[in-house]
């Protein structure tokens, strides 16, 4: 599902945050990456939707290659991915069913199964009587709760999430940890988590990647 | 109330905008109709010794020439044949020179008519010019100078309405960069992601295009507001509604839409 060859990543050309990265990740796989604060993990998972252009190397990602990629190939892509933030991105002028309904309106789904997708997935995400609120009206932890079910709503390939239970109290984060295992798990959807902090006992088979000095390094 | 707003800083000079236009469309219209009324009021004649080669005559004081009408000979020899044999007239007809009258597209001034004469006499084909005319100079020419200031207006505020039109659109896009941004991150292409921004304009150019309709409508119908009971003996207005609201139509949103579209291939540029 993500194949990385010899990837180097950087803001500018002289100091690279990820060096030589090899990994490879395979469909319906739970991974962590984990690392320090400033390893890197961030700026990789950017990578895999296009956010930080790759310098070097071949990064694969559900058969596209991210390399020099750009205008339709860039939004294809994108299309595949649900994308989960630590600061939620919501949209703050839309409701919250409006705002699970953006991948699939992209996606061109019409209003109508868009909606009736959003109001599904609020009740899989129990928020059901949260309906028509806006994101400002919620907790962070039912925020983020919208988020894994707006990543849900266009049945992606990829889950890709990044340091989603990072603002959350423990309540909540179990709560979206259950999501994200109910994803792979249930419908079979690649999820790549980066965390610096692996929940424990998290009950279903993950693998582990870890990024030091731009090296990543397979854990377990 | 924020965007309402946000749409008059879009809608004011728009509306500007588009007022200089309908008073330009007035003030051509005022022209071309006065240009119709003395356009009888001239007329230039020229007598060639061989016939003239009318393609070679294209423009005369810069002024286009529209067509060149051949004067028959035998009208001339109509009047005079009474008193001549039919050799003496075959004779004529091969003697007598060619004459043509010249219909310019535009009506020509006094120093046009003047410049027409000395160009003419430079073709040595041609033996003699002769302009009649009545001198509509002062008010042509006024007509002509309000003609002018007011395309020039029309230009001037048309830069300056897009200079605001476009800064305008630069605050929408900051003010929606955040959403155009989540947009863009689940595959959305940058003009889905700036729809909202698109139908500010939209909506803007819309209130901008009946405003002004309005305004245009009403002037036609009474048009002693714009000209003074004396001068519409002088001058006309006779446009044709449909016309006239088809271009405003297509200059509010033609200008909004370019502006939209220059600022939004800027901000792509930007950010993608």
């Amino acid at each position: 599902m993500i194949e990385a060859k010899n990837i180097y990543l950087s803001y500018d050309e002289n100091k690279y945050i990820i060096k030589k990265g090899n990994f490879s990740i395979k469909e319906k796989e739970f991974i962590f990456i984990g690392g320090t604060s400033g390893s890197g993990k961030s700026t990789l998972l950017k990578s895999f939707y296009g956010e930080i252009p790759l310098k070097h190397g071949n990064l694969s990602i559900a058969g596209q290659d991210v390399l020099g990629i750009n205008g339709k190939s860039l939004r294809r892509l994108r299309k595949d991915i649900g994308i989960i933030f630590q600061d939620y991105k919501l949209i703050k002028e839309w409701t919250i069913e409006e705002n699970i309904m953006i991948p699939l309106k992209i996606n061109g789904y019409s209003h109508d199964i868009s909606k009736e997708q959003a109001i599904k997935l609020l009740s899989h995400v129990k928020l059901s009587h949260r309906q028509g609120y806006y994101p400002n009206e919620l907790s962070g932890g039912e925020q983020q709760r919208v988020a894994v079910a707006r990543a849900l709503a266009h049945n992606p390939k990829i889950i890709i999430a990044d340091e989603p239970t990072g603002n959350l109290d423990d309540y909540s984060a179990d709560v979206v940890w259950n999501l994200l295992k109910g994803a792979n798990e249930q419908l079979g959807i690649t999820v790549v988590v980066v965390t610096h902090r692996v929940p424990k006992n998290f009950g279903i088979r993950f693998r582990q990647l870890s990024i030091e000095d731009g090296i990543i390094y397979e854990v377990s | 109330m924020k965007f309402l707003k946000n749409t008059f800083a879009f809608v004011i000079p728009l509306t500007a905008m588009l007022i200089s236009f309908i008073i330009y469309i007035f003030a051509t219209n005022i022209l071309d109709n006065y240009k119709v009324t003395i356009a009888s009021d001239y007329s230039i004649v020229i007598i060639t010794n061989t016939p003239l080669i009318k393609e070679d005559l294209t423009s005369l004081a810069d002024i286009r020439v529209e067509k060149i009408i051949t004067l028959e000979k035998d009208n001339i020899i109509t009047n005079i044949k009474s008193n001549l044999s039919k050799s003496s007239i075959d004779l004529l007809k091969r003697k007598l020179p060619h004459f043509y009258k010249i219909k310019l597209e535009v009506f020509p001034t006094t120093s046009e008519l003047d410049t027409i004469k000395n160009t003419l006499y430079l073709n040595k084909n041609i033996k003699k010019v002769e302009i009649f005319s009545k001198n509509h100079n002062s008010v042509y020419l006024l007509l002509l100078l309000l003609s002018q200031i007011s395309f020039i207006l029309f230009t001037i505020i048309t830069i300056f309405a897009i200079i605001i039109i476009s800064k305008q659109i630069r605050i929408w896009f900051y003010e929606h960069h955040e959403k155009i941004t989540i947009l863009k991150l689940h595959g959305a292409s940058i003009l889905y992601s700036s729809s909202t921004i698109l139908k500010y304009a939209i909506f803007s150019s819309l209130i901008s295009f009946l405003i002004v309709s309005g305004l245009f409508v009403y002037l036609v119908d009474n048009i002693n507001v714009l000209l003074p009971d004396d001068l519409e003996d002088i001058v006309k207005i006779s446009l044709t509604l449909e016309n006239s609201l088809i271009k405003v139509f297509l200059l509010s949103f033609g200008i909004s839409i370019l502006t939209i579209l220059g600022v939004l291939l800027k901000y792509k540029m930007k950010y993608d």
